[in-house]
């Protein structure tokens, strides 16, 4: 192909920048000269906007594509021209991750969502946060079916187990889960209707959580209506993290020692979590300073302005 | 039809490679053949069209035309056509043109195909030109591949299996044992279909028409007669590209020829007694065969099942497959075919079908046969 024809193509680029589903595909064992050797994966893709387009598809390895599927475009080097050209062009691509973002529900608002290991702070950012903007942001309450607690400042709505399971069974979860307690079954989720209660509201919601909850949130509403914060406790290292934690969580004298050193085996996952899955938050803040941690939250949400 | 065109001399090479003869070769053995057949002397055609797809890309070689017309004493008027694999019946399509206006009385019509001298990489490159080159190449896709997508589909949307799709070349190659001019014509079990190596998911080597040398002639007249009248010759076209289609799993273009031709002749399709269609792939023949009207859609594959159960006769001479695929003189090779049917049938009505592309353009020819009112177009020896 001459180079003017590749020039009239990269026009047209914009008109296959979007996500589509397959209408056909099929691996071709040898591709015409000029792209890379070796058998390669093409689509007939119906876009979003009505258009049908050939495309190269990228699949990942062990997923097989089928008809109906949702692709993402992707920019990707085709091939090179006899003149040492890399022609790039749009080619698609089907992921689990992809197609999940794909069919979920339109953009519906945000969700503040602050999460790291127990007794790194959240609560008391929150609080902070709460009395400086007090006006835009709204909790989210926590159903849950552990105990009633002395210590309990009514961020908790309890619930009996079989109400939380039928909750769970109608749907009417966005997020749950089962965490291990030697002394009862303890569930804990977020009500969808509450959720969508705050932001009918024009408010932001905001949730106090821990990974399991997290994902769940990022999956129901996508990933992208979740402003996610961790919170780190200070320290150089894990060890010392995990020290310092263990420190506030004697000192705010709350848990006993057996939960202590549960919590404690929590947070060691948590921050492996932190490690593993950076891609589900939007900032780590290390928080040495409460006041600090907090002022930056409130900037970030004026800057976009929710606050 | 506005006059009575008769096909009047035909002749062809064997399919196949022909290693020592090029494009003019290959033309003159045809040409030969045909006006040995014919009721009439070279010194009567009053014009040449040669179809050809592939001279320049391949050869070397254009201007096919002028070269065409040298084979003949008189150096009579020439053009070439090109309409990618469907240029041969584009070419009789044009000289019925002439004949109806009364610009000529005898045309000689000549595809012909060279393409065994070229690396298959470079036949596969020179073959994309019948796609489109900005949409379709661009994505990597090679011809096999345009038709691994529409088979992937029609799989999809009739539940047609991989072992009722290997009927097809099977079937193809056991009709062409018999042809002599065919390029294969050794059996070739389904299986042996089923277990090719994979050109384009999900078709294999034994579903794709090979690469193939030949040429093929004949000889169309509206002064002198034969037993084979030109019935109907209807084109049509879509666009190149599949993306631009509501469909890939049907092909318009065959549906609208089919439904002029049909209109043209006053045939109706009961009538026809013998059919050529097009059959690069195997999934094409299947689906040609619904959109010709002989079947309902996804059921095409029901002629491989059992031939003999039908009153009609599909690609006896092997089809494209069997007999070779040399793309210009393929549409030619086809007519000859089925006016040798007929001959040796003793029936009336046969059918062409060839498409260029993904039957980006189609044409649909028949032809009536009556003993009665003339000699053979073929040579008595």
């Amino acid at each position: 192909m001459s180079s003017p024809s590749v020039h009239r193509q990269q026009q047209r680029r914009s008109d296959k920048l979007h996500a589509g589903t397959i209408v056909s595909f099929t691996t071709v064992a040898h591709p015409p000269a000029g792209f890379p050797a070796g058998s390669r994966m093409v689509g007939l893709i119906a876009l979003e906007t009505g258009k049908q387009v050939m495309g190269q598809l990228i699949v990942p390895n062990g997923v097989t594509p089928h008809i109906g599927a949702r692709v993402a475009p992707r920019m990707r080097l085709q091939r090179t021209t006899e003149q040492n050209l890399r022609v790039y062009d749009i080619a698609y691509e089907l992921a689990a991750v992809v197609a999940q973002e794909q069919v979920e529900e339109s953009f519906r608002g945000y969700i503040l969502a602050i999460s790291g290991p127990s007794g790194v702070g959240k609560t008391s950012v929150s609080r902070l946060l709460l009395s400086l903007v007090g006006d835009a942001v709204v909790h989210v309450p926590i159903v849950t079916t552990r105990k009633r607690k002395q210590s309990d400042q009514g961020e908790y709505v309890h619930a009996t187990l079989t109400a939380f399971r039928e909750e769970l069974a109608a749907g009417r979860l966005a997020a749950s889960v089962h965490l291990q307690d030697a002394e009862e079954e303890r569930w804990y989720g977020y009500r969808k209707a509450d959720i969508e209660r705050i932001w009918a509201a024009g408010k932001l919601p905001v949730v106090i959580t821990e990974m399991h909850l997290l994902q769940q949130l990022s999956q129901a509403y996508g990933r992208r209506s979740i402003l996610s914060f961790g919170l780190l406790p200070p320290g150089a290292s894990r060890r010392a993290m995990l020290s310092q934690l263990l420190h506030r969580l004697r000192t705010r004298g709350r848990d006993t020692e057996a939960s202590i050193e549960s919590r404690l085996a929590h947070a060691k996952q948590d921050l492996d979590f932190y490690r593993k899955e950076a891609g589900l938050f939007d900032e780590l803040l290390v928080n040495d300073d409460l006041e600090t941690v907090t002022k930056t939250l409130q900037g970030k949400l004026q800057d976009m302005k929710l606050a | 039809m506005q006059r009575d065109t008769f096909l009047i001399g035909a002749g062809q090479t064997p399919f196949g490679e022909h290693w020592n003869k090029g494009i003019r070769e290959l033309m003159d053995d045809a040409v030969d053949k045909a006006i040995e057949a014919a009721p009439c002397s070279a010194l009567d055609i009053d014009c040449v069209i040669v179809a050809n797809m592939l001279g320049e890309s391949l050869s070397n070689q254009a201007h096919i035309g002028a070269i065409a017309a040298a084979l003949l004493p008189h150096h009579p008027p020439a053009l070439r056509v090109e309409s990618a694999c469907a240029s041969g019946a584009v070419a009789l399509h044009t000289a019925i043109g002439l004949l109806e206006s009364g610009r000529a009385e005898t045309v000689l019509v000549v595809g012909v195909e060279k393409m065994t001298d070229a690396s298959t990489d470079h036949v596969a490159a020179a073959l994309m030109g019948a796609a489109d080159a900005e949409r379709d190449l661009s994505a990597g896709l090679t011809f096999p591949g345009i038709f691994g997508l529409v088979a992937t589909r029609y799989m999809y949307e009739h539940g047609l299996s991989r072992e009722d799709l290997s009927l097809v070349s099977s079937i193809h190659h056991q009709f062409a044992k018999e042809n002599p001019y065919a390029q294969f014509r050794s059996a070739v079990s389904s299986h042996d279909v089923s277990k090719s190596t994979l050109v384009a998911d999900p078709l294999r080597l034994l579903d794709c028409s090979p690469i193939s040398d030949g040429a093929a002639a004949v000889i169309l007249s509206t002064k002198h007669k034969s037993s084979m009248r030109i019935a109907a010759t209807q084109l049509a076209t879509d666009s190149v590209s599949l993306a631009d289609r509501p469909t890939i799993t049907s092909f318009a273009a065959t549906r609208e020829a089919m439904h002029s031709a049909l209109a043209e002749s006053d045939v109706r399709r009961e009538q026809i007694d013998h059919l050529e269609l097009h059959d690069c792939f195997s999934i094409a023949a299947v689906i040609n065969l619904e959109d010709l009207g002989f079947f309902e859609p996804g059921k095409g594959v029901d002629y491989y099942r059992n031939p003999e159960a039908y009153e009609f006769t599909v690609n006896r001479s092997g089809g494209l497959k069997g007999c070779g695929h040399p793309v210009a003189a393929t549409g030619i090779k086809q007519m000859i075919d089925v006016c040798k049917q007929l001959e040796r049938s003793g029936k009336h009505y046969g059918l062409t079908q060839n498409f260029g592309g993904a039957c980006a353009t189609c044409a649909v020819h028949i032809v009536e046969h009556r003993a009665a009112a003339g000699a053979s177009p073929f040579s008595t020896q």
